[in-house]
């Protein structure tokens, strides 16, 4: 009996990657997962020529600058002071601006703009009038920072709206989707038990859900990692627990489709509307840290916010609502937060079977 | 001869105005739209917050009650900020009217294979479409603009006519706000209504439009350190686009102009996704 | 095991709304039609055989298998309904064949028998176009293809000839003909009520949720006692036949056919007054045809089913 069910979970697994896959209303799914990917690669493409500028900035100079040195610029400096701490600027603006003094009459002040470079580090320097008006230090953009910007993109926008969004679209056309396009008699119609077609169409989302969303996480640490030189990128993957991460980050990834999937495929049979109960879900995910302790254990983001590898720091000065959404005030340990998941996940598909033996075809009502 | 050249007479009677076509389609889209007990509720909850500003307005003009509740008087001003934090929630309710009111206008016709009984009628695609779109639009104006130049009148009343001079251009403020966002949000509507067949996926994906838009945008901010990732916040443009209209000393990234181009092209694209899914027919490959 | 559809007081109610009530049949092999106006409980009664719906009340069984159980049901059940929609974006090969995988069937005499489900419904040609690219008639024969593609015991068919030019028609009419010499049951609903009685061995009245009638249709004609039995006979001198039979006590009414050449009678019993002709032809009356004139499905219809309308 187990080998028919399994022959049957995976006809019902080619017949539903069919439509989910290579059907073209599945594409926006790919257009959702393929969006981050798409910004790393913008960031890695706009840090690479920043890169090659500042070292160009910094070849030009006429000697060789430190950090130090770059910091020594003080307001109210004159040129000459300047340029005999940092030597000739290798570029400078000038303009020119027209202050008007009276009802008639203006006056020309101008400016110029010095920008110097250590090869890392960039110096903008604002002169009016022959003196140092504005200074402004572009620090270089390191590993442990991009580390926490991918996390926050990871927690704040993959998990909580592309991966979130994907599931619905999948998940919801499971059995909803069927039913609208007046075909789910059809699988009612073949000696299949309805756990084990219910069954078959869950891993068939999840499959799909996995190969996408897994695959634009690795792509986007790929591309996260592409504008590093090779030495940084070894020495964050295999010494700073960089592919510990990019691991850790795939089993969330994971867990996120499972989790979703599970909720919204039960979401699909219960209501007739399902976007109702995931718009609940979304504004539910969004307030969870300022929901009380018990409350907070029922949502999928709690428990994949403890999973995740980066803690998000918040600066000084964040207001303290910001603060509390983006720290994790009660992390869960991680095999708890697994198993909640899964609970979560298991509770969600036992409904579902239990609905899918009751479902009627009726589709006038629908 | 034919049977029925003996009795078929065409119908020779008067005629509706050409004009006044396209209101067939808002009576009875709008006919639908109360069916649902939560739609209703929900549009009588969008009463809420306009009721709560008439008290407020009340009570800033009784400074005598305020005194005996230990408020001081100041503390309820109603000026250009007074009515942008109106706007602000209405808006908000404006598109969740949307979210719920708004996928159900075309969708159903692409999925019953009614487009083509309206077109082999004398009804044009742009008037299905102004048809269509006015049911939102009325909707919408139900609780945007008509109750906000209601409070503006009843606060001119209080205030006299000195007030409502001066601050006349707040009423012109409420009706231009409130109008671009309703335009904005019927198109988008009818836009991803015209661009699936189902339903409960225009919902969704509307939803997706305003969430994922507004989260990814923030992405781009986070990760390429810029300001330019609000373009594709449909939310921030159009609260740049108030904040300029209602004159607010507010911090946004993005001033009204080019907020108002961004608008314009994104609405652009939901009439052209319009006219390519408002057709007689379909061609299934 | 039994070898009978059986319904036992079966009610099906949609909410306040009736779709079938207090239902008893035994369906027996053969062909069955199901016999109604629109919203009589057809579709509800094929729904509840196969176990798309659940009766609100009663049981049913289909060949001692209860319609609970999918898995054992659909083994030797078919059921093409009348849903004209399909999954997206499949050919009427690949549809055929998806469902034959999910039965459990091995992929390669899944392809074989989808191929021999679609030749037997001759869409051989069009196999490999997608269904939404199909006409209404080639829609209707995929779906009837993937209804016989396993060679199922028991075959439903919700309008089976609905959308089908008149060559497919008596195709299809062959094929179930076929089906139902093998020991088939083959339950049909349909409007076409001349064909209903070409191939129907039994046929199934239904009326506003209640089964009127069921049985052969001579059998249900002659329990319909408050309309006399009509009797057309085609002879060279109708008038002298007609104050002949008026004679006897079995005739009720008598008209004249407008040809000149016929005779309609009514006459409550049957039997006698073919007695009496034979003593009537005996006497000279030259007789071409005696045929009984409402002994068919769509007058049945009318005097159970049309009555009630007028009444309303």
């Amino acid at each position: 009996m187990t080998r028919l069910w399994w022959t049957q979970i995976k006809a019902v697994i080619r017949l539903e990657l069919r439509k989910t896959f290579f059907a073209k209303r599945g594409l926006w799914i790919y257009v959702v997962a393929a969006l981050p990917v798409l910004l790393f690669i913008a960031y890695a493409v706009a840090m690479s020529h920043e890169q090659n500028r500042t070292a160009t900035i910094a070849h030009d100079s006429e000697r060789h600058l430190a950090y130090q040195d770059l910091l020594a610029i003080k307001s109210g400096m004159t040129k000459q002071e300047v340029t005999a701490i940092l030597g000739k600027p290798p570029v400078v603006f000038h303009w020119t601006e027209r202050r008007p003094t009276g009802p008639d009459s203006t006056q020309e002040v101008l400016h110029e703009d010095y920008h110097y470079s250590d090869g890392q580090n960039d110096l903008y320097l604002g002169f009016v009038d022959g003196k140092v008006q504005s200074i402004n230090i572009h620090e270089a953009y390191n590993l442990g920072d991009d580390a926490v910007m991918f996390a926050g993109v990871f927690q704040f926008f993959f998990l909580r709206l592309a991966i979130f969004f994907g599931c619905l679209g999948i998940f919801m056309n499971l059995f909803r989707g069927e039913v609208l396009d007046r075909s789910l008699h059809f699988y009612f119609l073949a000696p299949i038990r309805r756990e084990v077609l219910m069954a078959g169409k869950f891993l068939a989302g999840l499959l799909a859900t996995c190969t996408i969303f897994i695959t634009s996480e690795l792509l986007q640490t790929v591309a996260f990692l592409w504008h590093f030189n090779p030495q940084t990128r070894d020495l964050y993957l295999y010494h700073n627990h960089g592919l510990e991460h990019a691991v850790v980050y795939v089993g969330v990834t994971f867990l996120a489709c499972v989790g979703y999937g599970a909720f919204f495929l039960v979401a699909g049979m219960l209501f007739r509307n399902p976007i109702i109960p995931a718009a609940a879900v979304l504004i539910w995910e969004g307030i969870n840290p300022f929901l009380p302790a018990l409350l907070k254990q029922f949502s999928v983001i709690y428990y994949l916010k403890s999973l995740c590898p980066v803690e998000i720091p918040v600066s000084p000065g964040t207001p303290g609502l910001f603060a509390l959404l983006i720290s994790n005030a009660d992390p869960v340990s991680p095999p708890l937060a697994i198993l909640g998941i899964l609970v979560v996940a298991l509770l969600a598909l036992f409904v579902s079977s239990v609905q899918v033996r009751r479902m009627e075809i009726n589709y006038t009502t629908e | 001869m034919a049977v029925y050249r003996r009795n078929y007479r065409p119908y020779s009677g008067t005629q509706t105005p050409e004009w006044s076509r396209f209101l067939v389609l808002f009576r009875y889209s709008r006919r639908n739209l109360f069916q649902s007990k939560v739609q209703t509720g929900f549009f009588v909850l969008c009463f809420l917050w306009p009721i709560v500003c008439l008290v407020m307005i009340y009570l800033a003009h009784r400074a005598s009650f305020l005194a005996k509740l230990g408020v001081p008087s100041e503390l309820i001003s109603i000026d250009n900020m007074f009515f942008f934090r109106f706007m602000s929630v209405q808006g908000v309710l404006a598109f969740l009217m949307t979210a719920f009111a708004g996928p159900g206008l075309i969708s159903p016709d692409l999925a019953n294979g009614a487009l083509p009984l309206y077109f082999c009628r004398p009804l044009s695609r742009a008037e299905y479409v102004l048809g269509k779109s006015s049911v939102l639009g009325i909707l919408l104006s139900q609780i945007t603009w008509i109750p906000g130049v209601i409070l503006f009148a009843i606060q001119v009343s209080f205030a006299g006519p000195k007030w409502a001079w001066n601050n006349l251009w707040i009423a012109g403020s409420l009706v231009v706000a409130s109008l671009i966002w309703i335009a904005i949000l019927s198109l988008l509507a009818m836009a991803l209504s015209a661009w699936v067949k189902w339903r409960i996926v225009a919902g969704a994906l509307l939803l997706a439009v305003m969430f994922f838009g507004a989260g990814f945008a923030q992405a781009i901010d986070a990760v390429m350190r810029t300001d330019s990732g609000h373009f594709l916040d449909l939310g921030y443009l159009m609260w740049a686009v108030w904040i300029g209209l209602f004159k607010v000393d507010a911090e946004n990234s993005i001033s009204a102009f080019p907020a108002s181009i961004a608008l314009l092209v994104y609405c652009s694209i939901c009439l052209l996704l319009l006219m390519r899914k408002v057709r007689a027919y379909e061609v299934v490959r | 095991m039994s070898d009978r559809i059986i319904f036992e007081d079966v009610s099906k109610f949609y909410g306040e709304i009736l779709g079938v009530n207090r239902v008893n049949l035994s369906i027996p092999p053969g062909i069955t039609s199901l016999v109604g106006p629109n919203g009589s409980g057809k579709t509800t009664l094929m729904n509840l055989m196969t176990g798309l719906v659940k009766p609100s009340r009663g049981r049913i069984e289909v060949l001692g298998h209860p319609t609970n159980d999918p898995e054992n049901l659909f083994k030797f059940v078919g059921y093409s309904t009348q849903f004209d929609a399909f999954p997206k974006g499949l050919t009427g090969f690949q549809f055929i064949y998806a469902y034959l995988c999910l039965s459990g069937m091995p992929l390669q005499d899944a392809e074989r028998t989808a191929w021999q489900a679609i030749e037997r419904v001759n869409m051989v040609d069009a196999a490999s176009r997608k269904v939404a690219a199909y006409s209404k008639g080639m829609r209707q024969r995929i779906r009837l293809a993937q209804a016989l593609a396993h060679n199922p015991k028991v075959l439903v068919l919700d309008e089976p000839l609905n959308g089908l030019d008149p060559l497919a028609r008596s195709e299809m009419i062959a094929l179930f003909r076929a089906s139902a010499a093998e020991g088939c049951y083959v339950i049909i609903s349909s409007h076409i009520l001349h064909e209903v009685d070409v191939i129907s061995d039994q046929v199934i009245l239904l009326s506003n949720g209640y089964v009127v009638a069921e049985g052969q249709i001579q059998s249900v004609r002659s329990e319909i006692q408050e309309h006399p039995t009509q009797i057309l006979i085609r002879c060279d001198r109708p008038r002298e036949l007609a104050a002949k039979l008026f004679e006897s006590e079995y005739t009720i009414e008598a008209s004249i056919h407008n040809d000149g050449r016929g005779l309609l009678l009514k006459t409550r019993d049957a039997d006698r007054f073919y007695l009496a002709m034979n003593q009537l032809a005996l006497n000279g009356v030259q007789i071409e045809s005696i045929a009984p004139a409402d002994d068919d499905v769509l007058s049945v219809y009318e005097y159970l089913i049309g009555n009630e309308e007028v009444v309303r």
